[in-house]
């Protein structure tokens, strides 16, 4: 168990920012975050690497008390901003060496460790010029770098992707994947997007301050999400068959979907009435629907 | 140990991030690039024809003497003004890092949080250090070549007035931004310092120009008798060679007088001991000062009495904004 939060509270005036939570993440973990803008996602990593002061609650981290041991704790974490907190002016080379500095990594240490931070995430072109001369994926490889510029045992990632190109996203996927599979890195995330939840180990969905859900993607899929067909042809004869079965069903311009308790219905229905399957699809139901389900919000806005 | 090189890598970051801030870099400039232009262009012949008329009638000196004493004067006005405006400049950095969050970047590493406090007021003592050091070296250049009068003992008693103006700039500037933390606090802060300084503590004219109202509130400032100190180190061996060349004392008091050498605190005469002692007096209270803010904000004990009055220019500008 490396992380082991109980009850945690913070509050912002008269705003729970974190109200009472509990969760625990083991050891070589991708342990996935979720919740919509101000679920107190960020609130929550802030405690845990001890920038704010909790209200209450207890938190293990790599086996010491936050509130007794916590330079022990800021050495073994590595942490993502949300937002880029490198210092805009100076160069991704200076950056890294005064931020290694605080961790008491100098010299010649810290030439190693610039060496293999350079070759992990192909730092080698962009060392030399200042942050604000970068593109965004150079500046989270960048991030990456300083979060783990110290052999941290936990990497926190705040959104790690957003706003990130696919390209650029698979890329810092494939060093986070490297990392785990190679020196067993606990990954910590907080993402929006559905795929990066559904490859991870065990999700947790925040709603509110409060942890609405929790579970393995498998678990919770099985749990809320729904399988559905789309009909994109003879669409009112779909609807007047399923209607009269009592389903569930949500027009679009497009295309009708029927909800189904599983896919395992389909055949059946073809055999009833194969006239009306000519342009369909049949869904599984995903981390969007499950997330949907839970709290009765929509992840990204459309 | 490991502490103390941490440190000394916040410093090098702090320093570096400033000097590389081309922009920040300038509006710490600001102050004295406006100064030396109204010199070059008016203010130097206004203080010569003051100098001049400060003189018995027939009584002519050497024309290096009234120059330089002229340049001497302005560059004391450089040096006491830019230890505040550009200290309060550089120091920008540290509130740049709290309006980014980089603050942040530095909570989660294992540094103690006074270490980081520490880390602002070096670096800033130290930038502000060597702007001040190009000033002297660019105004003794200035100096020699219109006319050098400065004994080897006054150029080291200027050396001295300048630290005590930087210590007080410095822990000035880290004290009042400590509190700020929001993108308008910082400008509001920024424009007031390098708009007013200047001219609160006489660089531009002197003090005894004023009324007498004003000139007995600026009295009651620190940092006046930080200038005037420099002014007397600066202005001294011009005077005494204007003595040596037979000027009256009535007229040299004048100078003194009209030119800020003399500070009179409700028409009581300053002497030049008494103006160290309100300096470093000064610099010693604003250092306790310094290290209480830094000691309470370690232990997290908030300011309640700030945070409301967060709040309520926060608030203030969400009304206006609707
Ligand atoms: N410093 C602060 N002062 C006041 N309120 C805050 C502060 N930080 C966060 N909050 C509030 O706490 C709540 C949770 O914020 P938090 O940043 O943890 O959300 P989040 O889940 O990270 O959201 P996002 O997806 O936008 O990053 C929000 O309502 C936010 O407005
Ligand atoms: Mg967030």
């Amino acid at each position: 168990m490396i992380v082991k939060i109980e009850n945690l509270h913070k509050s912002f005036k008269d705003v729970k920012a974190v109200d009472g939570i509990s969760f625990c993440v083991k050891e070589g973990e991708l342990f996935a975050f979720l919740g919509v803008n101000g679920a107190g996602k960020s609130t929550t990593i802030n405690i845990i690497s001890g920038i704010l002061q909790k209200d209450g609650g207890k938190a293990l981290i790599c086996g010491e008390d936050l509130d007794k041991n916590i330079d022990k704790i800021k050495s073994n974490i590595g942490i993502v901003f949300q937002n880029s907190v490198l210092d805009k002016k100076l160069s991704g080379y200076d950056n890294l060496k005064y931020r290694a500095a605080l961790y008491g990594i100098f010299g010649a240490d810290f030439k190693a460790k610039l060496k293999e931070m350079t070759e992990l995430l192909d730092l080698k072109d962009i060392l030399k010029r200042p942050i604000n001369k970068l593109s965004g994926g150079q500046k989270r490889r960048l991030d990456i770098a300083r979060a783990l510029i110290h052999n941290p045992k936990l990497l926190i990632l705040d959104e790690p992707t957003t706003g990130l190109d696919p390209k650029t996203r698979i890329t810092v996927w494939s060093v986070i994947d490297k990392l785990r599979s190679e020196q067993g890195l606990t990954v910590f995330l907080t993402t929006h997007y559905m795929e990066e939840a559904s490859d991870s180990d065990y999700v947790v969905i925040l709603d509110s301050g409060k942890i609405a859900t929790e579970g393995t993607p498998h678990e919770l899929k099985n749990k809320y999400a729904n399988d559905y067909i789309k009909f994109y042809n003879k669409k009112d004869e779909a609807e007047e068959f399923f209607v009269g079965l009592g389903k569930h069903i949500r027009k679009e311009r497009d295309f009708i979907l029927v909800k189904l308790d599983s896919t395992n219905e389909v055949p059946k229905y073809i055999a009833q009435k194969p006239e009306i399957f000519d342009d369909f699809e049949v869904l599984k139901g995903n981390m969007d629907d499950v997330f949907l389900n839970v709290t009765g919000k929509y992840l990204k806005e459309v | 140990m490991q502490e103390a090189k941490k440190l000394c890598s916040l410093i090098g970051r702090n320093t570096k991030t400033y000097f590389k801030d081309k922009f920040l870099f300038f509006t710490s400039m600001l102050t004295p690039l406006i100064l030396l232009i109204l010199f070059f262009t008016f203010l130097r012949n206004i203080y010569i024809d003051s100098f001049t008329a400060a003189f018995p009638e027939g009584f002519s000196v050497d024309s290096k003497i009234i120059n330089g004493m002229a340049g001497a004067w302005i560059l004391s006005s450089v040096l006491s003004v830019s230890s505040v405006t550009v200290a309060f400049c550089a120091n920008m950095v540290m509130v740049d890092d709290k309006i980014h969050s980089s603050i942040n970047d530095f909570k989660v590493a294992p540094v103690k949080s006074t270490t980081i406090s520490i880390s602002y007021l070096i670096s800033n003592i130290f930038v502000v250090t060597l702007v001040i050091i190009s000033v002297l070296v660019l105004g003794c250049i200035y100096l020699a070549a219109v006319g050098w009068y400065i004994s080897v003992s006054d150029f080291f008693m200027i050396l001295l007035g300048c630290l005590c103006n930087i210590l007080f700039g410095s822990l000035l500037a880290t004290i009042v931004l400590s509190f700020v933390s929001t993108q308008g606090m910082q400008s509001a802060v920024a424009s007031l310092i390098t708009a007013l300084y200047g001219f609160i503590s006489g660089a531009y004219m002197p003090i005894s120009s004023f009324s007498k109202g004003l000139a007995n509130f600026l009295g009651l400032l620190p940092g006046t008798y930080g200038t005037s100190l420099l002014r007397n180190h600066c202005m001294n061996g011009y005077l005494n060679e204007l003595a040596n060349v037979g000027l009256p004392s009535e007229a040299i008091k004048g100078i003194r007088d009209g030119f800020d050498a003399n500070i009179y605190f409700f028409d009581n005469s300053v002497p030049l001991p008494v103006m160290y002692g309100i300096i470093v007096g000064t610099c010693a209270a604003l250092l306790i000062i310094y290290i209480l803010i830094v000691i309470l904000k370690n232990k997290n004990i908030s300011f309640k009495f700030l945070d409301k009055i967060k709040d309520k220019f926060s608030k203030k500008s969400i009304c206006e904004k609707d």
